[in-house]
């Protein structure tokens, strides 16, 4: 018992840092997902296939690899980042790439003449995106994005590869001061499992409220 | 370093890179097997269990998927050695932690197929005479893991990219391998990418395979094939 007290602090602290890392990449990734997905139906031959590539790249390789590639690669041509910049950089690219398809999907399940209504009420195509595909495509994607969500939370925990003392690395840390590895990465799991059920929680009850009636 | 030097260099690295490409795709395969042995299982208990079997794979669920990949894999590896002084491989570490994910994801992937399976099939089974066994067997599973093979195609890419975590227990696969080489020449940028692509390769290799296994395993009436030829 007093073992688990005693490592109650630096667990906190490092909850702390989890904490900043995904408040900071969450809107990131939404806007990163936003502007992607809309590059990809609306950006004509130009955009489209940028925003193609974008999503290819980032949904094929490991985040773990991205994570190297901007804190270890990036010096090369340099550029030199902080590790808790690269982290936000990093979680934030990578889980817009994965909004961007909820994003898109939600696009796509618009009926086109929606946005055929909307040009022959005099709107430019800028304006019916915005006041009428936005508002339902955001709604629409929430299921998606917050599945998304969480599993940016449970990412997060790689941040400690990149010297970031996270709930994951103060998690390390205790076990190797105290060798009681299972109890420490337990109440560690447990800490990020709470996290998760929070935010489901959370996003569902968003999910209802925002809800447009016999949408 | 100008730029044919740095061909040259991605050049002599590939050997080793695709040498640890062989144990990513061993450890893919390795974990993807334990999630589909697991997995099945799983998914039966989620349909068809009683009340105490259901919350019991309810609880494996919240822990499996609730967990992040990084604390489940030193769970294993450092915490599994700790409570029952075995030591474990850091290979095993990592088929069992991943492996025992995946099977919580794939679990979700089977219950959507079996769910998807029309109720009254299950009805005319057991009319024909089958037990309710014979009936899940024969009847059900073969289209529930057929409906189950584009979820599955998903949770290989993720699973793919996971492997690469094996590198913090120290399991020599390709991001290991590319780190060791980018520390070696300092040409940090150009080893990453080219690990980059690789993984890009065997991901999209992979999602082809199944979907080419789809088509081969069409079920004809089936489907989305049906549908068209319906129309």
């Amino acid at each position: 018992m007093s073992f688990l007290i005693g490592m109650m602090p630096p667990l906190l602290q490092g909850f702390s840092i989890t904490l900043q890392l995904i408040v900071c990449a969450i809107p990131i990734g939404l806007v990163i997902g936003v502007m992607v997905a809309v590059g990809r139906v609306y950006g004509g031959i130009a955009l489209s296939p940028l925003a193609w590539g974008y999503q290819l790249l980032f949904r094929g390789t490991p985040l773990l690899l991205q994570l190297f590639i901007i804190y270890y690669g990036l010096p090369h041509c340099g550029i030199v980042l902080s590790p808790f910049v690269s982290a936000i950089i990093a979680f934030g690219l990578c889980s817009g790439a994965y909004h961007s398809e909820y994003f898109r999907g939600a696009i796509l399940s618009i009926p086109d003449g929606q946005m055929n209504a909307a040009r022959a009420l005099g709107m430019s195509k800028g304006q019916s995106v915005f006041s009428v595909i936005f508002p339902q495509m955001l709604r629409k994607a929430i299921p998606g994005c917050t599945n998304e969500i969480v599993y940016l939370i449970k990412y997060s925990s790689l941040a400690y590869i990149v010297t970031l003392v996270d709930l994951t690395g103060q998690g390390r840390l205790i076990g190797y001061a105290t060798f009681r590895f299972f109890e420490v990465f337990l109440i560690v799991g447990l800490i990020y499992l709470g996290m998760v059920t929070i935010v489901l929680r959370l996003l569902t009850t968003v999910e209802a409220k925002v809800r447009i009636p016999g949408l | 370093m100008d730029s044919s030097q740095i061909i040259a260099l991605i050049g002599r690295s590939l050997p080793a890179l695709f040498q640890g490409a062989g144990i990513t795709v061993l450890l893919m395969g390795a974990c993807l097997g334990v999630g589909v042995l697991c997995g099945i299982p799983l998914a039966l208990v989620h349909v068809y269990g009683g009340y105490w079997s259901r919350s019991a794979a309810g609880i494996y669920d919240r822990v499996f998927r609730g967990f992040p990949a990084l604390v489940l894999l030193f769970l294993f590896y450092f915490g599994l050695g700790n409570i029952s002084g075995l030591s474990v491989s850091p290979f095993v570490a990592v088929v069992l932690a991943l492996g025992l994910r995946s099977a919580a994801y794939q679990a979700q992937i089977y219950r959507g197929g079996m769910l998807a399976v029309a109720e009254g099939q299950m009805d005319a089974a057991r009319s024909l005479g089958m037990t309710k066994p014979q009936a899940i067997c024969f009847a059900i599973l073969p289209q529930a893991l057929y409906f189950s093979l584009p979820g599955l195609a998903n949770e290989y890419s993720i699973l793919l990219k996971d492997t690469a975590l094996a590198f913090t227990v120290g399991v020599v696969e390709l991001f290991t391998k590319g780190k060791f080489i980018a520390v070696q020449t300092r040409a940090t940028l150009p080893i990453y990418l080219t690990v980059g692509a690789l993984y890009l390769l065997l991901t999209y290799a992979g999602i082809f395979c199944f979907w080419m296994t789809e088509r081969l395993a069409h079920i004809p009436g089936l489907g989305w094939r049906s549908r068209d030829t319906e129309r």
